[in-house]
């Protein structure tokens, strides 16, 4: 796969690129993405079981005219977990010039209903993970000259939800975790940055219960509708991509205008 | 796929201030992906350099003097594009003053140099959305890109109506984004961060040392961006700030190029 002329900024021509969390639907649209733009691929998943989930996004892949993927899946501890896949994606890719984060643990309920054991889990899901993935993989991409890291967050990481107050508490701390290891990096070539989702479409959100919540919010999206996965294609290939290039610390919105109302 | 959404033929796009810099170089991106453009400035000749390299890429370039400050130039300057072209797409208000003024104090700063400032950096990129606005409803469909800067969400010394006029230019951006979610207008804002367009700019900053990815931008650092978000690919994108600044936006509360030593 390549870009047309006139693209190549976007391109990742035979770059070697991880997806973790690729099981996810949004993992998937960033997987398919970086096939498009013509990287070599590896995907992953944090989640032990979801061999299918991958196998489905590999044929995803290779639909869009991609190679069929490297499938890695948890079978480890976090941390030597990730150390190993990302230690296989530059064996196997030749080296690793992008990484998508799309790590997700939503978990709503309210503040009094959450034990130590939902925190736990709530920080591990959704900061721990990826503050590992981004040690990690930030020191094979920095060994290798740089490259850029898109962590896959929420509209969530910006503003409080009620009944969520530990996912936006592990969302910020990410949005800001992307912030210091931008500036960390900044002179070696090494992009983060964020991709804030406005609400997903994606089985389990809250957003698509038959109820009040879900009711409402619909009237109050500035569109009048969720996010499709798919939408979040072309930002994502944005900030993977040397389109970005100047491009480090930032937070991009695809909420369809959200973040702009009271 | 990704590439097609991101092509931008049969699209026409407006560029203001795109006699030189940053405004040509989204010119030349915009046709290489396909885009026919008008392009807007005060000088011809430089308009003309541009149209020849827009040209070039085999695609039209419709060359239209403009003072955007005024708002008649800006009604002409659109009902030209409608009447070459028949349609807009999307308007990128890149035209913008004042930089030259970073530095005066406040008593140096001249009623007249408060209001063209303004004028210029503000009310052209109202003017330019209130004239391409009804075009755009009766398509349902366009794309408004503004251009603000880093100083539009952080204050400067002896920065007043630059500062000024790029936060509401941010603003600006947001309220058009909701107004219009509903009729398929998605409104954005490029922010770029240091770009030094001149020497004199260069000094200014220092050669970019204080820019934490050690370096200012190059004018082709906007191109990709303004591609994305003229294109179907960012139709989702809404009201949304891309910050272009080598990082600076993130950080601001320690000096660049320094750390704190590890905690014993």
């Amino acid at each position: 796969m390549a870009l047309p002329q006139g693209f190549n900024e976007f391109a990742l021509t035979d770059k070697g690129a991880l997806v973790l969390g690729a099981e996810h639907p949004t993992g998937r649209v960033g997987a398919v993405a970086l096939a498009e733009a013509g990287a070599k691929l590896m995907i992953a998943s944090q989640e032990p079981g979801t061999e299918e989930m991958l196998k489905e996004t590999a044929k995803a892949v290779q639909a869009a005219g991609g190679k069929p993927p490297f499938i890695q899946v948890q079978n480890a501890s976090i941390r030597a977990d990730l150390r190993s896949t990302i230690d296989a994606a530059v064996k196997r890719l030749g080296g690793l010039e992008a990484m998508v984060v799309a790590l997700d643990a939503p978990y709503y309920a309210p503040a009094e209903a959450a034990d130590d054991a939902a925190f736990d889990r709530v920080i591990e899901g959704n900061l721990k993970g990826v503050w590992i993935a981004c040690q990690e993989g930030g020191r094979a991409m920095l060994q290798h000259g740089g490259g850029s890291i898109v962590i896959v967050s929420s509209v969530l990481a910006e503003r409080g939800v009620p009944g969520a107050s530990l996912y936006c508490a592990a969302k910020g701390a990410v949005a800001n975790l992307v912030r210091a290891l931008a500036l960390e990096w900044a002179r070696q070539k090494l992009r983060i940055n964020l991709l804030e989702a406005g609400w997903l479409a994606e089985e389990g959100s809250p957003a698509l219960a038959n109820d009040e919540f879900a009711r409402s919010l619909l009237k109050y999206l500035p569109y009048k509708r969720l996010v499709q996965p798919e939408e979040l294609a072309g930002a994502l290939l944005y900030l993977a991509s040397p389109a970005s290039a100047f491009v480090t610390g930032e937070a991009l919105a695809v909420d369809g205008g959200l973040l702009c109302r009271v | 796929m990704i590439a097609d959404n991101l092509r931008l033929d049969g699209k026409v796009v407006i560029i203001t201030g795109a006699g030189r810099g940053l405004g040509r170089a989204m010119a030349l991106k915009l046709a290489e992906a396909g885009a026919d453009l008008v392009a807007a400035a005060r000088t011809r000749e430089q308009l003309e350099e541009t149209a020849a390299a827009v040209r070039k890429t085999g695609r039209r370039c419709l060359i239209v003097p403009t003072d955007v400050s005024l708002s008649e130039d800006i009604n002409a300057m659109v009902a030209a594009t409608i009447k070459e072209y028949g349609q807009v797409d999307v308007l990128i208000s890149n035209a913008g003053a004042g930089e030259d003024a970073f530095g005066k104090t406040i008593d140096q700063i001249t009623d007249e140099e408060w209001r063209r400032g303004i004028d210029v950096n503000l009310s052209s990129q109202f003017f330019g959305a209130r004239a391409v606005i009804p075009y755009m409803l009766r398509r349902k469909r366009g794309k408004i890109i503004n251009v603000a800067s880093g100083y539009g969400l952080r204050g400067g010394k002896h920065n007043y109506m630059y500062a000024c006029s790029k936060g509401a230019v941010l603003q600006l951006t947001r309220s058009l984004a909701l107004t219009y979610a509903d009729d398929n207008i998605q409104t954005n804002c490029i922010v770029p961060g240091i770009f030094p367009h001149n020497e004199r700019l260069m000094a200014f900053f220092k050669g970019g040392k204080f820019i934490p990815m050690g370096h200012g931008g190059q004018d082709s650092d906007l191109g990709p961006l303004a591609l994305f978000l003229s294109s179907e690919a960012s139709n989702h994108v809404n009201g949304a700030l891309i910050v272009v600044d080598g990082g600076g936006l993130a950080g601001g509360v320690t000096p660049t190029g320094v750390a704190p030593q590890p905690s014993a």
